[in-house]
């Protein structure tokens, strides 16, 4: 068997769950803070892909990636990169699909923090970012780990994206879920079977992992 | 509530079942992404002559009949080769020996203007980023196209810029969305009245891949069907042969 999709889907997951704690804890924290139309707007549409098709997505940005017109095409002309069928394609791709996972959980947890404390930092005479820094993300660990775990995990999981604008690469867009779905075509059910007991082993693993730590407080992993 | 809620459900129910009962002259017709331009015709040429109507179920060739081999409700099973359909019926699934009714055209073809006449050399350069290629191991145009690719003697030097699609239709989608600069498809994807747009495209020469012979088999469900049993002949017949050639392809 070809180890190379499983791997490559580990890389996607974490490169993907990077990007995401980066980009997505200050606009988790911005989200927790006072609503607006603009903010409530915003959260619906990094929702979105949660109840969008996955082929929704990935029928748009073969559009939006194709280097014949608009984004695709700048991006073409200007930096000479192509992200319909290519790796960073994916990590688009999925940093847009796993966004809900990452922000929801942190976003909660922000919002369930004591007013109390920020306030008492900025009192001490910290800034915003200090305060988010050393006071916040701190008191938040354990849904940070959660929204990570399930980042990752649920980028494993990925499948209808990928299939609409990866190719089936090898070694470049052929992840793990895209070379059982492959094997399964060709009748290669013995090839399948181990990706697929690899897969299910590793986000068990994961989820079970998240249940575990967090079963003092008893949280759903979406919260 | 629950009243209303139960009246609805049931008259709901009832028609449903009458809708079911209603069109049972269809037939399941399973067919390679490479038909999908001229099923429509031919759907339609049939439905006049016979009244009988066709649901058309397309995928890969090697995906439908790995959904035969698992059970899937088709009648009657249109392959883009005849070794696909032959294995079938050596595995005891189909009704009667395969047949071919066409020969498949394979083109080199691009949503932009390229001077595809060099093709060889062409997809050497710069210019091409992406070859769209059908899965070798479940589409037979892709099979075909790499076969190409390798009597050309690029096949090794482009490996890096090759995508595959899992069937020909998504080769077409990759190659009229522009995500890819060619692709190597169909030729009746040209001859398709739904595509709208124009395309540029050139005959792959026919002596450098194996003929591309379509077979079609009338599986084992089917066997006492004759609405199956009259598509299956109406396939062979001269006015489907007609449609297939308006289509671009080659029949005996």
């Amino acid at each position: 068997m070809d180890q190379s999709p499983i791997w490559l889907s580990i890389k996607l997951a974490a490169i993907t769950t990077l990007i995401l704690l980066l980009a997505g804890l200050p606009l988790a924290w911005w989200l927790s803070k006072k609503r607006s139309l603009f903010k409530i707007i915003t959260e619906a549409i990094i929702t979105m892909p949660l109840v969008l098709p996955p082929s929704v997505l990935g029928f748009y940005l073969l559009l939006m990636f194709s280097p014949q017109r608009g984004v695709g095409l700048w991006l073409q002309q200007t930096f000479n990169v192509q992200f319909v069928f290519s790796f960073p394609g994916l990590v688009i791709a999925s940093v847009i699909y796993s966004m809900p996972f990452m922000i929801s959980p942190v976003k909660s947890a922000f919002q369930q923090l004591p007013a109390s404390l920020s306030q008492a930092s900025y009192t001490l005479g910290k800034t915003h970012w200090q305060t988010l820094w050393h006071v916040l993300l701190p008191n938040i660990k354990p849904s940070l780990l959660t929204a990570a775990v399930l980042t990752f995990a649920h980028t494993l999981g990925e499948f209808g994206v990928v299939l609409m604008i990866g190719g089936n690469i090898p070694g470049v867009t052929r992840v793990a879920s895209i070379a059982v779905y492959d094997s399964v075509e060709q009748m290669n059910y013995n090839a399948a079977n181990n990706y697929s007991l690899i897969l299910f082993a590793i986000t068990f693993a994961m989820v079970l992992s998240v249940f575990i730590y967090n079963k003092y407080q008893a949280k759903s992993p979406l919260e | 509530m629950i009243k209303l809620f139960t009246k609805t459900f049931s008259i709901f129910f009832i028609i449903t079942c009458f809708f079911d009962t209603a069109d049972a002259q269809t037939i399941k017709v399973a067919i390679a992404a490479n038909l999908q331009p001229v099923i429509k015709a031919l759907k339609n040429d049939f439905k006049l002559r016979t009244k009988i109507d066709l649901e058309v179920i397309s995928g890969s060739s090697g995906n439908l009949s790995a959904q035969i081999r698992n059970g899937a409700p088709y009648d009657v099973f249109l392959s883009a080769d005849s070794n696909f359909p032959q294995t079938l019926r050596r595995d005891g699934l189909a009704a009667k020996a395969p047949a071919v009714y066409a020969q498949g055209v394979l083109i080199i073809c691009s949503a932009q203007n390229l001077d595809l006449t060099n093709w060889n050399n062409l997809l050497m350069t710069n210019t091409i980023k992406k070859i769209a290629v059908g899965n070798p191991a479940i589409a037979p145009y892709g099979k075909a196209a790499q076969q190409a690719l390798t009597k050309a003697g690029v096949y090794s030097k482009v490996n890096g810029k090759m995508v595959f699609g899992e069937s020909i239709s998504q080769v077409n989608t990759y190659i009229t969305t522009g995500a890819v600069q060619v692709g190597f498809t169909t030729l009746s994807l040209i001859k398709d009245a739904a595509n709208k747009q124009q395309l540029f495209y050139r005959l792959v020469n026919p002596a450098d891949y194996a003929p591309i012979q379509q077979s079609m088999v009338l599986l084992k469900r089917a066997e006492k069907n004759t609405a199956a049993e009259k598509f299956y002949q109406y396939i062979l017949s001269a006015p489907a042969k007609a449609i297939f050639n308006a289509y671009g392809y080659h029949t005996q």
